[in-house]
């Protein structure tokens, strides 16, 4: 759970007021150069995150010792148990 | 039973009973008189033993009977029996035989008014909100874009379906963890809790969706009993709750940090859409590009504005060397004029030098020529004299007058001697002035300029003093006169 990166909308966040310190024309140029660089770094990883899970359906079940485990998410997987609606 | 009742109090003469016929004789009167039925009444002194049973007085205006309730049926109660309640109470009066008291066995107890389910969905809300179970401050924000999401749910049931269909349609990278739970029926609420608990335990999804789909509220229940709440705020992971449809709302709804109206709004919750990222992403990178554009484009036309304003210091700069160039022309002919200056000086001096030596000549030859003509003419001077004097003596003597003529002699005598003092005076006037001539000459000598470091350079050609250097010719033989000696030179450069 805990996430050690930076999260993306903390990210996004960044790269908006990246471009936002540089819209308003308060920095150097230098300044400016840096900042853009930053944004492109970040612009990368966002699409980086974007991508960066793999696709994977499973299901969290207990093996006959009761220890959790994961198997391949079937849809004609059937629990017999209860009916909705 | 009645008719021997009857038999035994009518017919018969009294006999004592025991306590426990008595009782026993009431009892059975009672149950067989009166049937199963519904009281209302309102609820006090309730109380739940630790066996399970439940006792409460139920009372209303004028009257109140003990009532019971054998933990088989209170077990079955979903909402707690609280005093004041106003209640429906099915069951049958029948008497304690061990302290002779009359008691209502209750086999079910509903509340007025609300359904006994309604009652305890809001006692249970009431409960939890008072522990601060629904507190806005636990609510935790769902991740944005999480790369595992969690569902606890029925594994057949529609709402998986609807999730995973809208969960893969916005992320397809996404990784989806299903705890398979029974969502309702006995033990579906504990099944519910603790596949909260296993999904916190494996600690893979960032968020998690509990829920099922619409049902009644009798299906919906298992998500309105405590132990779900208890173990979604228990959770470690957010939660967001999908139970039902939009207008059901269950405990879960307000323990969650999230309520989903649908379990397919719970899904468009959970996952951020991917396309719609990466289009705000990509749209974001090309305002960064503009307005890095923007940023050069602004500088270049500062660098534009300054270079039209360079150009001025240049004209200035040009001006300034112009003025320095002005100034150095000006410095340098001073500094010729200035070495003209001297240099004609110099040549001056040179000729003065020269000079002094043909001028005390020509005064001692003046001065020579003045004396003689002095000379001259004091002798021509006494000589008329001489015959004024003799023509004066002829006229004396004419006249006859030789007292006269003595005192004329003496008178010439005299005069004679006076002009002959002043001619004296003069002569040794002019000679003193000779002399002081003679000395102003000496400081002009040659020597004594020769004294303070100046040359008088002759050109041994036409043996000139050298006043121009055009008179030189390359070559020429230079005789330089210092003040002690002379040094014989060879022209090897000159300048004009």
């Amino acid at each position: 759970m805990a996430n050690q990166e930076k999260k993306f909308e903390d990210e996004l966040k960044e790269l908006e007021d990246t471009v936002a310190r540089i819209d308003s024309g308060e920095l150097s140029l230098e300044e400016s150069i840096q900042a853009f660089e930053h944004g492109v770094a970040l612009v990368r990883s966002l699409n980086q995150k974007l991508d960066e899970a793999e696709k994977k359906i499973e299901v969290l079940v207990r093996d006959s010792q009761g220890e959790l485990r994961t198997t391949p998410y079937r849809v004609e997987a059937k629990n017999g148990g209860e009916e909705e609606e | 039973m009645n008719h021997q009742g009857e038999l035994e109090f009518g017919v018969r003469k009294p006999r004592a009973l025991s306590v426990s016929q008595l009782v026993r004789m009431v009892r059975e009167s009672l149950e067989s008189n009166l049937d199963q039925c519904w009281v209302v009444g309102e609820v006090s002194n309730a109380r739940l033993a630790p066996s399970g049973h439940l006792y409460l007085t139920l009372k209303d205006a004028r009257s109140a009977i003990a009532v019971v309730m054998f933990r088989s049926a209170s077990e079955r109660l979903r909402f707690r029996v609280n005093d004041g309640l106003q209640v429906l109470v099915r069951g049958r009066v029948s008497l304690y035989e061990a302290r002779g008291t009359l008691q209502f066995y209750a086999e079910e107890i509903q509340p007025r008014g609300l359904g006994a389910l309604q009652l305890a969905f809001e006692q249970l809300k009431q409960k939890l909100a008072a522990e601060g179970l629904f507190d806005v401050a636990r609510k935790r924000p769902v991740p944005f874009l999480p790369r595992t999401v969690g569902i606890v749910t029925a594994l057949g049931g529609a709402a998986l379906r609807d999730m995973l269909f809208i969960l893969m349609g916005r992320n397809p990278n996404l990784h989806v963890l299903i705890r398979p739970t029974r969502v309702q029926g006995a033990g579906a609420a504990a099944d519910v809790a603790a596949g909260l608990d296993e999904l916190n335990r494996d600690g893979r999804c960032e968020v998690i969706i509990v829920g099922r789909g619409g049902g009644s509220l009798e299906d919906l229940w298992a998500f309105n009993e405590e132990i779900v709440a208890r173990a979604i705020r228990r959770s470690a992971i957010p939660v967001i709750s999908a139970v039902g449809h939009e207008i059901d709302y269950t405990i879960a709804d307000f323990a969650a940090d999230v309520r989903a109206p649908t379990p397919t709004a719970a899904a468009h919750l959970a996952t951020a859409s991917k396309e719609e990222l990466k289009q705000r992403v990509d749209e974001t990178a090309a305002t960064l590009v503009g307005a890095m554009r923007g940023v050069v484009a602004a500088y270049r036309k500062d660098v534009a504005q300054l270079a039209r304003r360079v150009r001025n210091p240049a004209a200035q700069l040009r001006q300034n060397r112009q003025r320095v160039d002005d100034a150095a022309g000006a410095l340098n002919a001073a500094a010729l004029r200035a070495l003209h200056d001297r240099r004609s000086r110099v040549t001056h001096l040179a000729q003065r030098l020269r000079a002094p030596l043909d001028v005390a000549r020509e005064l001692r030859n003046r001065a020579a020529r003045a004396a003689l003509h002095l000379a001259h003419r004091l002798s021509a001077m006494v000589q008329a004299r001489r015959v004024q004097t003799a023509r004066a003596a002829v006229n004396l003597g004419r006249s006859s007058l030789p007292q006269r003529a003595g005192a004329h002699r003496r008178e010439l005598a005299a005069h004679t001697e006076h002009l002959i003092g002043r001619m004296h005076r003069a002569v040794e006037m002019r000679r003193h002035r000779l002399a002081q001539l003679a000395a102003r000459l000496d400081s002009l000598s040659p020597l004594k300029v020769l004294e303070r470091g100046y040359a008088v350079a002759v050109n041994l050609r036409d043996g000139h003093a050298i006043t121009d250097a055009a008179s030189v010719e390359i070559g020429d033989e230079l005789e330089v006169r210092v003040n002690r000696g002379r040094i014989r030179a060879v022209t090897s450069a000159r300048q004009t």
